[in-house]
Order: structure tokens, then C-alpha cells, then sequence
């Protein structure tokens, strides 16, 4: 099947991926008109940034067909780390420097451990994933870190505008855009690929395949802590869970875009967080409760994946020619 | 001449297998009494006799939730829903009490909805060939949610613990009931595990899945039994734990599922070298519950002991994959 090329898989799939969010938005507009106010519109490009952030690298992990289960716990530490220099009174892109760092190295680790070492990729990102969680708690023992956050201009992150969207969603379309090319018009992005599809093969090639495998967990790494200073700026306070909601919309975002359009791609995944944030923010707005979120997009996001399995359509083919066997075949008769 | 030396060489290198084959074989045992020595050196009072039956409980709680993961992961896949699943049996069981009906009703809904999740973990992995992962990631989104919503957010308290905390509470000397039945759980699992064709088919399904497929052997069938039987264990231990907790927790025990998962593959260094086994996991339980009963002796935080399991998580995992084969290596990819 191939994965390359400016549409994942066809001009039919965007055309329905298209239909589906122009559906979906009008649905929750006939509930609740307020779903197109400015305000809404401005708050869903907001989150759809930082979740869109996290998929990004979570995106590159999977390309290299495997799974990353660390980067919600990388993101919380990085957040107390962030959270932690800002109280210090240090200087705000020293502090996300650092922060960056911090996750770069833990990422570096899960990708030495798994491709370098051999270790299963599962367990071992769920270990550091841990580690790194608990290293969060190290910095204020688990208390909640505010101090300077108004005075060190985090927040601008948040509140800065352009052409009345906030300047973090335009982030995330630069960084869409960049890795748009980076990976589907680059001989590097083919590489990630190429190590994802046949690691033998591609090592013959000459592609650095364990490389690739290391570079893909630092990437997804670094990416959830551009999310979660995303996070951190809208609430101006750094708590040891702040990364902990990136799991569940990456992983839908990810697996729903390769889904809809046919295959992970840099542009699949943008198109699954934007469905996800639509929904996600479209309940929110008709005041389902918190709790429900996470189902929500569970729910979502299995029955995206089964319904657009390879395996389950067959199943319906098979099924639709088995209902209707004889007219179809007397039809081409004829 | 040179015939005495090569046998005596040969036999000095068998010796010298054998020792390693020991000490691969039981180290785990040898750590756990090592660990308990330290620590009731240390702090005689790990060894009253309340202290063991705490210890016990906790630790046969444990085991029956990840009784159906350590085969789940045996048989190559991975199941991270069992703990969702838990919270969604403890919170139907304390739902069902809090509406008025009784405990045998309460605690057999319990159970049914555990197995009518593994039924849909099992349906989507075994049938349609979905990956485990994002199935059980997804599955557990949507337990959890539902756990969340019978409580509308918060936990039910229990007003009677019925019959079942009597149980719960009863010891046989320092020994309470309910780690007696655990082990008779896992004597018989034991049983089915080494000495029915059932364990060897589960082992040969993480070697090569399409093999025992064409050996005649129904894999599906049995991948879904798997996860049906894993999602029982964990909606039992759920019920459990609402007997013992007496209240429902929607949150129940986020530390099960680094534990759970720590337990299955520390236990699958023992006996059978990188594969998880029962009996291995019965001792990295009790390894895990005097570690956390002698931690907080020494008055150490939880997120350091999060920090510790993660360690050994990974410590685990490096020394599996060192000592086993890596083509069999457990939930590679899952």
C-alpha cells in the first residue's frame, strides 16, 4: 500500500474526512448555537494546539511501527521542571530550554533502550514513563508550583493573538508544515518510513535504522512538552499531573487520522486532532461532564479503527455480495 | 590425554550451566527472602504477625487481578485495561449496593461486566486483529469512564461490606482466607499452565502466532479466552476491593497498573527465563508488597516508591531480554 505522496490515500477519504467535520460541526451547532461563536472557534484552535503538539511526535513513533506510552509522564516532569525554573526566577525560554532538554534526554534513553539495546518497546516506555512521573514529584514534593508564573510572561503564550486566533495555533501549523515536509518530501522522512516497513531492508539501503528508532522517541518526547507548555500557559500553574490528558487525544489523533485517511501520516494526524478536538470541545460546551472525555474519545477511536480496518470492510463487502449475489452478477451479465 | 581434558572441560562448562541455570532460575526467590532479612533486620516489626496478614492481602488482592494478564503478556500481547477494568467492577458492584439490591447480585454484575469487556478486548484483538495496545487503551478510556459516571465523578461508600469483607477480614493465624484462595487460584492455574497442552499453546502463541494457527490449533479461540479471563480476574479483584475499601473508588489504585505490569515481568524471570509465568508472578507480588509495607516503614513517599518499581521495571525487562531468546521475547510490538 503506499504511504507517500501529498494524500495519504486518495482524494475520495479528504473529500470524506471533509463531509465528516462539516457534519459533525453542524450538528453541534443545531444543539448549540454558541459551537461557531469566535470564542469557541478560538478556544478549539487553542487545545487542538496542544493536542495536535503531542500527536505530532507520537506520530513519528508509530511510523517506525512502534508505541510510545512514556511521553505523558516525560511531559509532567518536564512541566515541574519548567514549573520549578520559572519559580527560580530564571528566564522564560532558559526555563523551556531546559524543560525541552529534560524530555530530550528521557527520550534519548527510551530510544537507546529500544533500539539500540533491544528492549520491548511497551514495557520499556511504561518503566521510564513511571520514572519520569515520579522524578515530577521531586522538585515541590508534589505541590503545585505558581510562583512568578504571572511576572515571567508565560501566560502571553496563551492570551498573544494573531489575525484573532491564538499565536499557538499557528505554532502548530508551522510545525505541521515543517514536518509535512520533512517527512513526505525529504529522502528523511522516507527513511522513517522505510525503517517502520522493513528494518532489514532499509538497513541494506543505507538507512541508519536504530537512528531513525532513536530520533523518532526524542522527537516524541520534545513534542509533549511544546504541549504541555501549551498547557501550562492557560493555567498558569505547573501541578505533577499537567501532562498526564496528553495520552488519550494523541493516541486518538494519531490512530483515527491513519484511520479516516488510510494510512500515519503527518496530515492524518492533524486531521484526527482536529475531529477529536471538535468533539472533545463540542461536548465540553453542552456540559458533559469531565469524565465523560476520555470515554468519549475512546469510544471514538475504536470505532474509527474498526470501521475503517482493512479486515472489518472486507467483512462488509463479503457480506454485501453475499446478500445480493445473483442481481450483481446478472447485472454485469447484461 | 587430550580426551580427559575436552570431558573435563565439557563437564566443568555443564556444572557451570547448571549454576547459571539455578541462579537465573531462582534468584527471584533468593531476593525476595533477601529483601525480607534486610528489612526485618532493620525494622523488626515487618515480621508481626498483623503485618504479614496486611502484606498477604494486599498481595493476594494483586495477584488475582493479574492472574489472566500474566498469560495475556505469556501468549505475546498486552492488556493495559485490566486496572480500568477493576475500577469499573468496584464501582458497579458499590453502585448496584448503593441502589438497594444485595451483595451476591451486586458482586456477580461485578464480575459480568469485567467479562464483557475482556469479550470486547478479545472480539477486536483475537478476532479482528486489531493491535492490543491501542484496543486496551481505548477499552480502558471507555471502563474508566463509565466507572466515573456510576459515581457521578466521585466514590459511593458502602454502608455493609456483607459477606464478602468478613471474608475478607477472616485470617488463619497470620494467613488471612483470601491469600489461601489466591494460591489455591494459583495452584490450579499452575496445574493448567505445565501439565495441560493449554499453557504450552499459550507459550507457542508468542513464538509464532501463524504457526500455532496452522498446527490446527483454534489460536483465536483461545487469545480471546485469554482476555476474557483477564478481564474477569480484574473485575473480581475490583469486587474485592470494594469489599475491603468499603466504598467504590473510580480511581481505584492507579499504582495496579505499574505494579500489575512490573509484577507479570519480574515473575518472567524466573522458572521459565523471559516468559511470564504464575508461579514467577506469585513471587515478584509478594517481592513488590514487602518492598512497599517495608518502604513505608522507612517512611518513604509514594512517588518514590513509583521511582523504585519503575527501576526494576526496566532492570526486569533489560535481564529478560538478556537471559531469554529475543525472538520470543514478551510484547515486542504487542
Amino acid at each position: 500500500m503506499p504511504r507517500h505522496g501529498i494524500l495519504p490515500a486518495g482524494t475520495a477519504r479528504l473529500l470524506a474526512f471533509a463531509a465528516l467535520v462539516f457534519i459533525l460541526g453542524a450538528a453541534f451547532t443545531a444543539v448549540e448555537p454558541r459551537f461557531l461563536s469566535t470564542q469557541n472557534i478560538s478556544a478549539v484552535t487553542r487545545h487542538m494546539a496542544a493536542n495536535g503538539l503531542a500527536a505530532l511526535g507520537l506520530t513519528l513513533v508509530v511510523i517506525v511501527r512502534k508505541f510510545d506510552l512514556s511521553f505523558a509522564g516525560t511531559a509532567c516532569f518536564s512541566a515541574m521542571t519548567i514549573g520549578y525554573m520559572i519559580a527560580g526566577g530564571h528566564d522564560l525560554w532558559l526555563c523551556i530550554m531546559v524543560g525541552v532538554l529534560a524530555a530530550a534526554v528521557v527520550g534519548a534513553f527510551n530510544g537507546m533502550a529500544i533500539s539500540y539495546f533491544g528492549l520491548p518497546d511497551i514495557v520499556t516506555t511504561i518503566a521510564t514513563g513511571s520514572i519520569a512521573g515520579g522524578l515530577a514529584f521531586l522538585y515541590s514534593q508534589g505541590r503545585t508550583i505558581f510562583q512568578n508564573f504571572v511576572t515571567s510572561g508565560i501566560l502571553d503564550l496563551n492570551d498573544a493573538r494573531l489575525f484573532g486566533y491564538s499565536v499557538s495555533f499557528f505554532f502548530l501549523i508551522a510545525l505541521y508544515a515543517v514536518a509535512w515536509v520533512f517527512m513526505h518530501r525529504t529522502r528523511y522522512g522516507a527513511s522513517f518510513y522505510a525503517t517502520g516497513e522493513n528494518p532489514v531492508s532499509a538497513y541494506f539501503s543505507g538507512v541508519p535504522v536504530r537512528t531513525y528508532t532513536m530520533m523518532a522517541f526524542v522527537i516524541c518526547a520534545v513534542t509533549s512538552v511544546f504541549a504541555v507548555v501549551l498547557i501550562l500557559a492557560e493555567s498558569g500553574t505547573a501541578d505533577t499531573n499537567k501532562g498526564a490528558t496528553l495520552l488519550m487525544p494523541a493516541y486518538a489523533g494519531v490512530f483515527l487520522g491513519a484511520a479516516l485517511l488510510g494510512g500515519t501520516s503527518v496530515l492524518a494526524t492533524l486531521a484526527g486532532t482536529l475531529l477529536i478536538t471538535m468533539l472533545l470541545d463540542g461536548f465540553s460546551l453542552l456540559g458533559v461532564p469531565y469524565y465523560y472525555s476520555d470515554g468519549v474519545v475512546s469510544a471514538i477511536l475504536l470505532t474509527g479503527v474498526v470501521l475503517f480496518d482493512a479486515r472489518v470492510r472486507q467483512l462488509f463487502s463479503d457480506l454485501a455480495s453475499f446478500i445480493q449475489p445473483v442481481t450483481s452478477a446478472s447485472e454485469k451479465r447484461s | 590425554m587430550t580426551d580427559v581434558i575436552s570431558t573435563h572441560a565439557v563437564a566443568e562448562r555443564r556444572h557451570s550451566k547448571a549454576i547459571n541455570r539455578i541462579i537465573g532460575r531462582y534468584w527471584l526467590v533468593a531476593t525476595l527472602l533477601v529483601m525480607i532479612a534486610v528489612f526485618a533486620f532493620l525494622r523488626p516489626q515487618l515480621l508481626d504477625s498483623s503485618n504479614i496478614a496486611t502484606i498477604l492481602r494486599s498481595s493476594a488482592l494483586m495477584a488475582i487481578m493479574i492472574l489472566g494478564l500474566t498469560w495475556v503478556i505469556a501468549a505475546g500481547k498486552i492488556d493495559v485495561s485490566f486496572m480500568q477494568i477493576a475500577a469499573l467492577g468496584n464501582m458497579t458492584t458499590a453502585w448496584l449496593l448503593a441502589s438497594g439490591s444485595g451483595w451476591t447480585l451486586a458482586a456477580i454484575c461485578g464480575v459480568a461486566v469485567g467479562a464483557v469487556a475482556g469479550l470486547l478486548n478479545g472480539t477486536l484483538i483475537a478476532i479482528l486483529g486489531i493491535p492490543a495496545l491501542i484496543v486496551t487503551i481505548a477499552s480502558g478510556g471507555i471502563c474508566a469512564s463509565i466507572a466515573a459516571a456510576l459515581g457521578k465523578g466521585t466514590s459511593i461508600r458502602i454502608a455493609d461490606a456483607g459477606l464478602l469483607g468478613d471474608l475478607l477480614f477472616t485470617n488463619w493465624g497470620p494467613v488471612p482466607v483470601i491469600a489461601v484462595i489466591a494460591a489455591l487460584f494459583y495452584l490450579i492455574s499452575w496445574y493448567a499452565q505445565e501439565k495441560l497442552t493449554f499453557g504450552h499453546y499459550i507459550f507457542a502463541m508468542a513464538q509464532n502466532e501463524k504457526a500455532v494457527n496452522e498446527a490446527g490449533i483454534a489460536a483465536r479461540s483461545l487469545l480471546l479466552f485469554l482476555f476474557v479471563l483477564s478481564g474477569i480476574c480484574s473485575a473480581i479483584a475490583g469486587v474485592l476491593l470494594a469489599a475491603s475499601l468499603s466504598s467504590g473508588q473510580p480511581m481505584i489504585g492507579s499504582s495496579y497498573f505499574i505494579d500489575g505490569l512490573t509484577a507479570v515481568l519480574l515473575g518472567g524471570l524466573m522458572l521459565r527465563i523471559g516468559k511470564p509465568n504464575v508461579l514467577g508472578t506469585t513471587t515478584a507480588i509478594l517481592l513488590l508488597s514487602v518492598l512497599v509495607s517495608g518502604s513505608a516503614m522507612f517512611g518513604w513517599a509514594d512517588y518514590q516508591r513509583q521511582i523504585i518499581k519503575g527501576v526494576l521495571l526496566l532492570v526486569g525487562v533489560a535481564v529478560a531480554m538478556q537471559f531469554g531468546h529475543r525472538s520470543s521475547s514478551p510484547m515486542q510490538g504487542a
